[in-house]
């Protein structure tokens, strides 16, 4: 009892650390919360475009204006080159369609008439170009059968009226996932850094050589003195993991009472002993408090940026993510990542998440090996 | 006497260097102990080898009529130690670190309480009971360095320079809690350099040197090892060759020698010569200020031993 006491007590001086770790955590969750509540809706805009027409406003020409400017903004600007290029160059307009002369009956004749272009190449503009040739080729199809041009604009108009019916079958309440998953890859951070901070800060003053030889020439049995700090330490972790999961529950609850949810759970608890023999190695290295803060901040900031902690995975460079391979928060966020997608749960579908959850265990394993080799090593020339 | 300590040709080596040579010496029941030496002569050595601390490459070590390995938690449940340096927690107030160390030998939250109390009052720091280490001055560290290592009440308490690096207050308060700890039946095996400490403490001292042991005893037959029976010290101003030449031969007299107005003379053996000294001053007219005789050092015994000061 006498050391777990004194655990608590040092710990109750590294107590303004873990609230830190957990402020930035909730800090972010709520952050997230608030950005991706915004993302429900969802407005279609339309590019801005300028149609100058050099043919006769009649017939398939003016249909094609017409349906231009129903779906798009027209704008109006002067009939000047240098006006139109500025308009252009300052993004007033997206896409410019210059209807050359004679496009209607070139159309009539069966012709594909070249019709000149000018755009600022993003995405609106991009938008304008499939409006354009989605009706473009649609009409140079039926000019080439049906010779009446009230027949062929009723036949163009019509196929362009048609919808598809799009069924979303999927039930998987993508919102809510996603900002479980933000929330757990997130935790992965303050996870990390809160354990490998505490932890190191509780084992170095423990681990004092003055103090070490003064336990050591005790009467209490160092290696039963040992047990109970590991003890004490992963005791601490696991409460860690539990506060963690309970705001989980707080923030994103619906998810939570779902396989995804048991599934985001067991995860971090895989990852949380992880990072509790991260610590016990990183403990076992370093003795200096003052080089600790900077450990963490290498060890925890590091990998979850390199893995995708704070940023969606999709954002990062495949050469960044094929060195976070070697990190276990890239296969813990991986597993998270997995939960947004995954609806039916069964042996192949769970497969790639046991192997996530298998490397993550097997860094474990190789964590402790390393420590224990180094700790005989450190004993042999104490 | 009964043997608490036996240190039988306890020989330590660090590659080609010997720290600890073939060191034999048995400690007292009840007695202060000195182990006296320069620094690197081996005294910190030979504690920490004794706490299993440290591998010996040869010899044996017995506490309480047990062999000591680093496993005799029953010999270590009556030991204390005290090193040079002050071994606490920073997170932890004077009470709770002296709760932590007395924790680790005793289990009864009463007796321990009890404890507590005593060890805090034998050092002195009853007023600093909630004050965490950084609040405390370096004389104070000390005192609860010491306080963490006796609390548990041993038997035998190791003292490796306690007194290092501390103000006279300090130092005379740690001495004066030491010989409390003898008189209420702890034995103590003390080390220092400081010759003053081992003189007004020790029961008995042994010096060493080169991780050997010179001499073996009380102050007083160590200071028979000195060929030296007296030192007189005359401030002189002055004094011209011839006359030094003049008290050279004067009887018993050893050794003279002047430097910056102070003449020290040595006798080997004899009776009344500070009498004959001032008489034949008088006769040759030399005037002096100040005069005085002193009995030999421990230091000029190890100087008499080494060939060297035990200071350097």
């Amino acid at each position: 009892m006498t050391v777990f006491k004194t655990f608590l007590k040092v710990l109750n001086k590294c107590k303004f650390v873990i609230i830190l770790y957990t402020v930035i955590l909730l800090t972010f969750g709520a952050f997230n919360m608030t950005t991706s509540e915004n993302s429900t809706n969802f407005v279609a805009s339309k590019p801005d475009v300028l149609i100058i027409n050099n043919d006769e406003n009649v017939g398939v020409t003016k249909n094609l204006v017409e349906y231009i400017t129903n779906n798009s903004n027209n704008v109006d600007v002067k009939n000047n080159e240098d006006a139109i290029n500025d308009a252009l160059f300052y993004r007033e307009i997206n896409y410019i369609i210059y209807i050359p002369q004679n496009y209607r009956q070139d159309i009539l004749d069966g012709k594909n008439p070249e019709i000149e272009i000018k755009s600022t190449g993003d995405y609106q503009a991009s938008y304008a170009e499939m409006l354009l040739s989605r009706y473009i080729n649609i009409e140079v199809i039926y000019a080439k059968e049906i010779k009446d041009e009230d027949k062929l604009i009723e036949k163009i108009n019509n196929t362009l009226a048609e919808q598809t019916e799009i069924e979303i079958t999927s039930k998987l309440d993508t919102d809510s996932l996603s900002k479980a998953t933000f929330y757990y890859n997130f935790a992965s951070y303050s996870i990390l850094a809160g354990a490998i901070y505490v932890i190191c800060l509780i084992l170095s003053s423990f681990n004092e050589t003055k103090i070490r030889k003064r336990t050591i020439i005790s009467s209490m049995n160092y290696k039963k003195h040992n047990r109970i700090l590991l003890i004490s330490n992963a005791l601490l972790a696991i409460a860690l993991w539990i506060f963690y999961v309970i705001i989980s529950f707080i923030i994103v609850g619906k998810t939570m009472f779902s396989i995804q949810g048991v599934i985001y759970i067991v995860n971090s608890f895989i990852f949380t002993i992880c990072a509790l023999t991260i610590a016990f190695l990183i403990a076992n290295l370093v003795n200096n408090k003052n080089a600790i803060n900077g450990i963490v901040n290498v060890i925890a900031l590091g990998s979850s940026f390199l893995c995708g902690a704070f940023v969606p995975v999709e954002w990062l460079p495949a050469s960044v993510l094929k060195v976070a391979h070697i990190l276990p928060t890239y296969w813990y966020i991986q597993t998270n990542e997995l939960m947004k997608t995954i609806e039916k749960f069964d042996i192949e579908s769970l497969k790639p998440v046991f192997i996530n959850m298998g490397v993550i265990a097997l860094f474990t394993i190789i964590f402790v090996i390393i420590t224990n080799i180094i700790s005989k090593r450190k004993r042999k020339i104490a | 006497m009964k043997n608490i300590i036996e240190v039988k040709n306890l020989t330590k080596e660090y590659r080609n260097l010997k720290a600890i040579d073939d060191l034999s010496f048995e400690v007292h029941e009840g007695e202060i102990l000195g182990l006296l030496g320069p620094n690197g002569s081996g005294k910190s050595t030979t504690i920490n080898c004794i706490l299993s601390l440290l591998k010996f490459s040869k010899g044996s070590i017995k506490i309480l009529g047990k062999e000591m390995k680093p496993d005799s938690y029953d010999i270590k449940k009556d030991l204390g130690v005290i090193f040079q340096e002050v071994a606490v927690f920073e997170e932890l107030t004077v009470y709770e670190n002296i709760d932590y160390f007395c924790g680790l030998y005793i289990k009864d939250k009463t007796t321990r309480k009890k404890y507590i109390k005593e060890a805090i009052e034998l050092v002195g720091l009853e007023e600093f009971k909630k004050f965490y280490p950084k609040q405390l001055s370096g004389g104070l560290l000390r005192r609860l360095n010491i306080a963490c290592g006796i609390a548990h009440k041993p038997k035998i308490i190791f003292l490796d320079e306690p007194t290092v690096a501390v103000d006279p207050q300090s130092r005379n308060s740690i001495l004066d809690g030491i010989k409390k700890l003898r008189d209420q039946g702890a034995t103590i095996v003390y080390t220092t350099h400081y010759m003053e400490e081992v003189e007004i403490l020790c029961d008995r001292i042994i010096i060493l040197d080169k991780g050997k042991v010179l001499a073996t005893g009380t102050s007083d037959k160590l200071k028979e090892l000195a060929k030296i029976e007296e030192k007189v010290t005359i401030e002189i101003n002055n004094l011209q060759p011839e006359q030094i030449e003049k008290i050279k031969q004067l009887e018993n007299v050893d050794e003279v020698n002047y430097n910056v107005g102070n003449l020290i003379i040595t006798y080997k053996k004899g009776k009344n010569n500070l009498g004959e000294l001032i008489e034949h001053l008088k006769k040759e007219n030399i005037k002096y200020n100040k005069i005085y005789s002193e009995r030999p050092t421990l230091n000029d015994v190890f100087l008499e031993l080494t060939g060297k000061e035990l200071r350097d």
